[in-house]
């Protein structure tokens, strides 16, 4: 046991006193992180801020002096520049006012027609005939989107109440019925849909690329400069100093994994206090034993990844050879951890838990909706855990094979 | 002491390595049927060429490799049934075997002292013995990345000698060595034969294993074709030095090791 603390904390003081290694394990991670999601964040807020703040351009063309009214009413002109120009200015402008709105110098354009007042006065009598405006936008450009959307929620929603009105005098008479919606969400499932979907996938994929960013050098790195060799002809079991490494490997890489996984929920809560992610990534609240399940399964996972990238790495001649090993396990770890973002309603067979890495997917998507039951549970980390261990004792008795070592 | 019975070393050869070496057959005999003898107090060397078997025997002592046939004592303990015995009480220095580069002189001399069960006053008074002998104090706290090339090498020697072992392996000693380390480290091991430790080197330098070693033993195409003190050797062979002695054992022994390849 001694010897294997003397080769953890080697390994551990190998990487905490690289400055670059820390960069590049631990910092870097984080300040990518900030950055993406940090800066995407930022600028999705400022451009709905900026979409909302636009001050729309708008021509309407003949406007009657009640859906003049209707304008005003309904605050629309406060942000917005309108031109109200005859059906004459119109003729003559048209192909310019088209073209702006194509553009994007100009937001929306409302055509009333020359007997607007008589299809209104019609209708309000009880006409068939329905009164008619054409609405030109660019459905392309943000600003004439928000434009054509605010123009016929706030003014078109305020005149078309207003007709009705006057047509049936109480717009509440073409009400069929009225509904009370009351939303009933179990205190337990009040964790995020948001983290139901995404923690599972940030687990397990974080784990396994802190792993293999510590272990293939560790291993592979060491066995290429030879400097694992100076450990190997020292009065030390070798399964010792396979544990050792094995051990230290998954120490480095669970900081690895856990600085990643704060810093992205970091930045999606910065993210969201600046803009439309605010609902995203609140209401997150985990029990004392659905921490410990969730600790107890990212445990397995780290032995059966450790033990995995370290198997690769003892088998592979050099640290080209088993990244070039490790690297198609990348996608498949990738899909595991997206599986579980689309699940039903439906539950989901007992077995599925069973499969390492997508079973620790699906408990962890569980843990996130209160829905994890005490067998999945248990299926699911005593699967991935015995898997890890048989994997890690393979690895150990590796390093006893003179022709892996030593190429002999 | 190393007591050498017999040792034959039989490689099997992967598709690359037969692609390598240009042959067919599927093993690759490295050393066959070796004894030999190497006594406390006294340097016996390995002589040989590029591949003769050299530190394929060393490497067998050392406990890396494991005999195909035969067997081998150190300190009457064997080397595949008492194998961390064995590593107790050796040093095996090569050019294969590196520190690591990250850490200081003093950090791996320290790691090394107590992975190999020493107490920490032992540690240090084998730190100042040592560092004092191959000059190595100004070079302490550098990590192994800034040192140069012989100053790695010695680094390497001072490391792996932290447990005062009874036996030294040491394949090409002088290695990529400057003039001035080089005689440091041969004094060193002539020290080591006087205080009475077994000492075994591997060298393609027959000056340098006529000046050092008490006894010679060389390997030509896995074979062991003679083995003696150096009057022995000449007188055997009717030769005036040892670097013609190894000409003419290996103009007659030529065949037999194309035959090995």
């Amino acid at each position: 046991m001694n010897k294997i603390s003397l080769i953890i904390k080697k390994e551990l003081f190998r990487v905490f006193s690289d400055r670059k290694l820390i960069f590049s394990l631990y910092i870097l991670p984080v300040l990518i992180m900030f950055a993406i999601y940090g800066i995407m964040g930022k600028m999705i807020g400022s451009m709905e801020k900026d979409i909302t703040e636009h001050t729309a351009i708008v021509t309407v063309v003949d406007a009657t002096e009640e859906l003049k009214s209707a304008i005003d009413f309904s605050g629309f002109s406060g942000n917005a520049n309108i031109n109200y120009i005859d059906s004459a200015a119109y003729e003559t402008d048209k192909d310019t006012i088209v073209d702006n709105i194509k553009h994007g110098k100009a937001d929306l354009c409302v055509i009333v027609p020359k007997n607007f007042d008589e299809q209104v006065e019609d209708y309000v009598n009880g006409g068939s005939t329905l009164p008619n405006l054409e609405v030109s936008f660019n459905d392309s450009e943000n600003y004439s989107s928000q434009a054509y959307s605010m123009f016929t929620n706030s003014v078109l929603g305020t005149y078309k109440n207003l007709l009705l009105g006057k047509r049936y005098g109480d717009v509440r008479m073409l009400e069929a019925m009225s509904v009370t919606t009351v939303i009933l969400t179990k205190d337990e499932q009040s964790n995020s849909q948001f983290m139901k979907m995404l923690l599972p996938y940030m687990v397990v994929l974080m784990l396994f690329a802190g792993v293999m960013s510590v272990g293939v050098d560790a291993i592979a790195g060491e066995k290429e400069r030879g400097t694992l060799s100076s450990m190997l002809i020292s009065p030390v079991k070798r399964s010792e100093i396979a544990i050792g490494k094995i051990v230290s490997m998954a120490i480095l890489s669970s900081i690895s994994a856990a600085v990643t996984t704060v810093s992205m929920l970091g930045a999606f809560i910065f993210m969201g206090s600046s803009g439309g992610f605010a609902a995203m990534s609140g209401g997150v609240s985990f029990s004392p034993l659905q921490i410990i399940e969730l600790l107890l399964i990212m445990l397995s996972l780290v032995i059966l990844y450790v033990g995995l990238i370290a198997l690769i790495a003892v088998y592979s001649p050099n640290t080209k050879a088993a990244s070039s090993i490790i690297s198609p396990l990348y996608p498949l770890i990738i899909i595991m951890g997206m599986l579980t973002m689309f699940r039903t309603g439906k539950e989901t067979p007992t077995i599925h838990y069973a499969v390492p890495v997508y079973g620790n997917a699906l408990a962890i998507s569980d843990i996130c909706s209160n829905e994890l039951s005490l067998l999945n549970f248990f299926i699911s980390f005593a699967c991935t855990l015995i898997i890890g261990i048989v994997i890690t004792v393979l690895v150990t008795k590796a390093f006893n094979d003179e022709k892996l070592m030593f190429n002999a | 002491m190393i007591e050498i019975n017999g040792l034959t070393k039989i490689y099997k050869l992967s598709a690359k390595k037969k692609k390598e070496l240009k042959t067919n057959k599927d093993v690759k005999t490295a050393v066959s049927d070796l004894s030999l003898t190497a006594k406390p107090g006294e340097i016996t060397g390995l002589l040989g060429p590029n591949g003769a078997g050299k530190t394929t025997t060393m490497r067998c002592v050392a406990t890396l490799l494991s005999p195909t046939k035969g067997d081998i004592k150190v300190c009457g303990y064997d080397t595949v049934k008492d194998a961390q015995k064995v590593r107790d009480s050796i040093c095996f220095l090569t050019n294969e075997i590196k520190l690591d580069e990250h850490f200081t002189v003093d950090y791996l001399f320290t790691f090394f002292g107590r992975l190999k069960n020493l107490d920490e006053k032992t540690i240090e008074a084998r730190k100042k013995e040592l560092f004092d002998t191959f000059n190595m104090n100004d070079f302490k706290d550098k990590k192994i990345e800034e040192l140069s090339t012989g100053m790695k090498q010695k680094a390497s020697i001072v490391v792996n000698l932290v447990n005062d072992p009874e036996v030294v392996i040491f394949d090409e000693p002088t290695s990529g060595l400057d003039i001035v380390t080089a005689r440091v480290v041969l004094d060193y091991l002539k020290k080591l034969r006087a205080e009475g430790k077994t000492v075994i080197i591997s060298t393609h330098i027959m000056p340098e294993a006529e000046k050092l070693c008490d006894k010679v033993a060389m390997i030509i195409g896995g074979r062991k074709v003679i083995e003696g003190t150096i009057p022995e050797v000449l007188e055997k062979t009717q030769t005036g030095d040892l670097e013609d002695a190894f000409f003419k054992l290996f103009m007659e022994n030529k065949e037999s090791e194309k035959e090995e390849e």
